[in-house]
């Protein structure tokens, strides 16, 4: 299994599989898990982005999140 | 099923809107849910034989209630206000949308699901398969291209045929049970096996519209430009194009409630007291709110066009940057977009943040960004003292404006509105081509509410201010028809409160000055006639002209044509000179000015003797500051409740004062009285923010910060 790393970490155009959050339960993660960012969703990093914030691509809609805050989602390679 | 109301319910951007404005046309009101500020929207239909109930929930991803709009839509359907509720699902974004849709169904029992957007995701290279939706959910699914007129009526014919066959409908109750307590994890998972059944993808296109649009519109370099560029244009759009009606609505306003009632009123031999209270209490209101219409109708428009187009979104992300330094969204920059044109819709569409004090804290805020009924000031100031670097003086004012919003803004964030920061969390729809009639209809519903609400205010106060204009006293009698003169109660009230203003710069014999400010409580560019009245008043009483009245009468014909001849010179203006930001009225030459905003050489004599350079624009700032007009007022309140906007309303006064002294003492006055008083008074205001901040406790929004524990510590 390839090492998980935070989705603020990932390049554009990359494509990583989320794999869990930095502190699950929080409030916050519990509004990015409504949001679609649950375990074993493909998220895209679409490259049309500022940097930060940033763009993903995930369930065939597009969300911006700031780069501090993308780093609470831990994602790895897809396969 | 007895039917008499309907729930529409969807996600952001899913159509729900369009859907609901086609359906109901303009046969819609506001109401407000009790106990909470955010409003509702209702309107009726006709269906299935007779008048139905249609309520327009707030978009929302899930019904938990994180967010005032949340807290809605699910009050709503716990409290089984509606008897059916039609789910709009965008078919380009299934998974999302099918996020509430399980939600509802294991809600509500009576459900009916319009697939919308099935031509945009067929752009994006999916096929989605309406029966086989059916199928795996147990509810009945219904196309809709939500734009187009013709589709959203089949399908609520569609929709009264299936009603009349199943007279129950209700959706699958073993399915539906499923759906009951999902976590989000599970949910999606329900939710991606769905999508595998109804989903089939055709070959896929290389890279989608919308990515090769963001790529340029959110690359690194070209989004600030390409930015400035749609600012720019919103601006020429809503203050050029716009402004070219003000005259034409104020010239035909004033015929229609103030000269044919003043004439009709004179005829019967009605009282003075009434004409005046009937033509220039009521009737010069709505004559104010009337020549707001055309500025905050463009406003409206430019914001639907951004909106319907998917751009404002982008506005968001690409100001985060900014925004984050004092603790807001992005998204609560795009009110202040808005306030560059008028505040009264800036502070109406603080509503999308999610969270109140994000709300609150950007409707602060909006106020102090310039809007075009400030610009008339400036230049007739500037005109007569400042000739050539005018248009520098002007920039100037709108830099300490945007300055002091962020100043507000980062005082609020440790007094007033403590709390943490708000996360940033943007959903950016697929680019849409915008549709006129859409975009159209968006706008008028949005003006008509506004011109109702916020012209009731309006309307009242310009009674009760008219009236003071008006009634003078003479040998201790009550008289009346004293405006813009010296023996009005407003005047006796401008000098009376003359040494309030001293300390920025404005003397004892300059009260005209001090009455303006009255005046522009209503509507800051009112301060330019009061000015212009006075200071001609003034100059006939020293070089003793006699004023030559042009009572002709009633002149209707002349009056229309009048505001036609308006928007003609607007429109040639416009072109010819490309005069977008209407910069064109600050030129060097005095006389042109003169004309261009109806004033007289009399009262820039009359200006650059009352006032030095650094006093004007000491008052410049002050009218940029004080006291957000009326109808932002009652915007605010409407937002807000009256706590809050007694607030705003004393914050904004008392800065503007304070800081306009300051000024005015380190330049010139050199006063150390009142230097040390308005210093002490700006830290007493901040020192009064404090403290109103610890009482109030329901501004904390939620708790949580990505790299902190979220605990209620």
């Amino acid at each position: 299994m390839s090492a998980e790393i935070n989705l603020s970490e990932i390049p554009k155009g990359g494509r990583f599989i989320i794999s869990g959050f930095e502190n699950p339960g929080s409030e916050y993660s519990e509004k990015l898990m409504k949001m679609g960012f649950v375990e074993g969703t493909v998220v895209e990093r679409t490259g049309a982005d500022i940097n930060d914030p940033m763009v993903f691509s995930l369930r065939h809609s597009r969300v911006a999140l700031r780069k501090k805050e993308a780093r609470v989602i831990l994602v790895k390679e897809s396969d | 099923m007895d039917l008499n109301s309907i729930a529409i319910a969807g996600i952001p951007n899913c159509g729900k809107t369009t859907l609901f404005n086609e359906l109901t046309g303009s046969r819609q009101k506001v109401g407000n849910w009790p106990g909470v500020t955010v409003e509702r929207v209702e309107g009726s239909i006709s269906f299935m034989g007779k008048k139905v109930t249609l309520i327009d929930l707030p978009g929302t991803n899930n019904l938990s209630p994180d967010t005032e709009d949340q807290k809605i839509a699910e009050r709503v359907i716990r409290q089984q206000e509606h008897d059916l509720i039609i789910n709009v699902v965008d078919a380009s974004n299934l998974s999302r949308n099918l996020y509430l849709t399980l939600d509802l169904l294991a809600r509500t029992p009576h459900v009916v699901v319009f697939l919308n957007m099935m031509d945009m995701a067929e752009q994006e290279g999916m096929r989605v398969d309406q029966a086989e939706i059916e199928k795996v959910l147990g509810v009945r699914v219904i196309p809709v291209i939500s734009v187009d007129p013709r589709s959203v009526k089949n399908a609520l014919s569609e929709l009264e045929k299936h009603l009349e066959e199943d007279t129950e409908f209700l959706h699958d109750r073993e399915t539906a049970s499923s759906f009951i307590g999902l976590s989000a994890e599970k949910a999606y998972k329900k939710i991606d096996d769905i999508c595998k059944q109804v989903i089939s993808y055709s070959t896929k296109e290389n890279e989608s519209l919308t990515d090769r649009v963001d790529k340029i519109v959110m690359n690194k370099f070209a989004s600030i430009p390409i930015f400035f560029v749609s600012m720019f244009l919103t601006f020429w759009l809503a203050i050029g194009v716009g402004s070219i009606f003000i005259d034409f609505f104020d010239i035909l306003a004033g015929l229609v409630f103030v000269d044919i009632p003043t004439h009709l009123l004179e005829m019967i031999g009605s009282p003075e007291w009434l004409t005046v209270f009937v033509a220039g209490g009521i009737g010069a209101g709505i004559q104010t709110v009337a020549t707001f219409i055309p500025v905050v109708f463009f406003m409206f428009l430019t914001i639907a066009i951004l909106e319907d187009v998917g751009y404002m979104a982008r506005i968001g992300v690409i100001a985060d940057r900014v925004m984050r330094r004092i603790g807001l969204p992005g998204s609560a920059f795009i009110p202040m977009v808005v306030g560059f044109g008028c505040t009264v819709p800036a502070v109406m569409s603080a509503r999308t943040l999610g969270s109140k004090r994000d709300r609150y804290m950007t409707i602060f805020m909006a106020p102090f960004m310039s809007c075009g009924a400030r610009l008339p000031v400036y230049a007739l100031f500037c005109a007569a003292l400042f000739g050539k670097s005018s248009g520098l003086v002007v920039f100037l004012i709108y830099l300490s404006g945007l300055f002091m919003a962020i100043l507000t803004g980062l005082l609020l964030k440790n007094s007033l509105f403590k709390g943490s920061v708000s996360h940033f969390v943007m959903d950016l729809p697929l680019y849409h081509k915008p549709k006129a009639s859409n975009i159209l209809k968006s706008a008028w519903i949005r003006l008509k509410l506004f011109v109702k609400k916020a012209g009731v205010v309006v309307v009242i106060a310009v009674c009760i201010l008219g009236v003071l204009s008006s009634m003078g006293l003479e040998d201790g009698k009550l008289t009346f028809g004293n405006e813009d003169s010296q023996e009005s109660v407003l005047a006796y009230a401008g000098k009376a409160l003359g040494p309030v203003f001293e300390p920025m710069g404005v003397s004892e014999e300059n009260w005209p000055a001090s009455v303006a400010l009255f005046t522009g409580l209503f509507a800051k560019e009112a301060i330019v006639g009061t000015v212009n009245a006075l200071y001609s008043a003034m100059d006939m009483a020293e070089t003793g002209a006699i004023e030559e009245e042009e009572e002709g009468g009633l002149d209707i014909g002349g009056a229309v044509v009048e505001a036609f001849t308006t928007v003609g010179e607007g429109f040639i203006g416009i072109i010819s000179s490309l005069d977008i930001l209407g910069v064109g009225l600050i030129s060097e030459d005095s006389e042109v000015i003169a004309e261009e905003i109806e004033s007289d050489t009399a009262v820039f004599r009359h200006i650059a003797r009352n006032f030095t350079p650094m006093s004007a624009f000491a008052y410049l700032l002050f009218v940029l500051m004080y006291f957000p007009c009326l109808a932002v007022v009652g915007a605010a309140r409407q937002e807000m409740g009256g706590f809050y906007t007694f607030i705003l309303v004393a914050y904004t006064t008392i800065l503007a004062w304070s800081v306009s002294t300051l000024f005015y003492q380190i330049a010139e006055g050199h006063h150390l009285v009142y230097g040390v008083i308005s210093a002490g008074v700006l830290g007493l205001l901040y020192l009064a923010l404090v403290l109103i901040g610890k009482r109030e406790h329901d501004m904390k929004s939620v708790p949580d910060a990505p790299d902190k524990s979220s605990c209620c510590g």
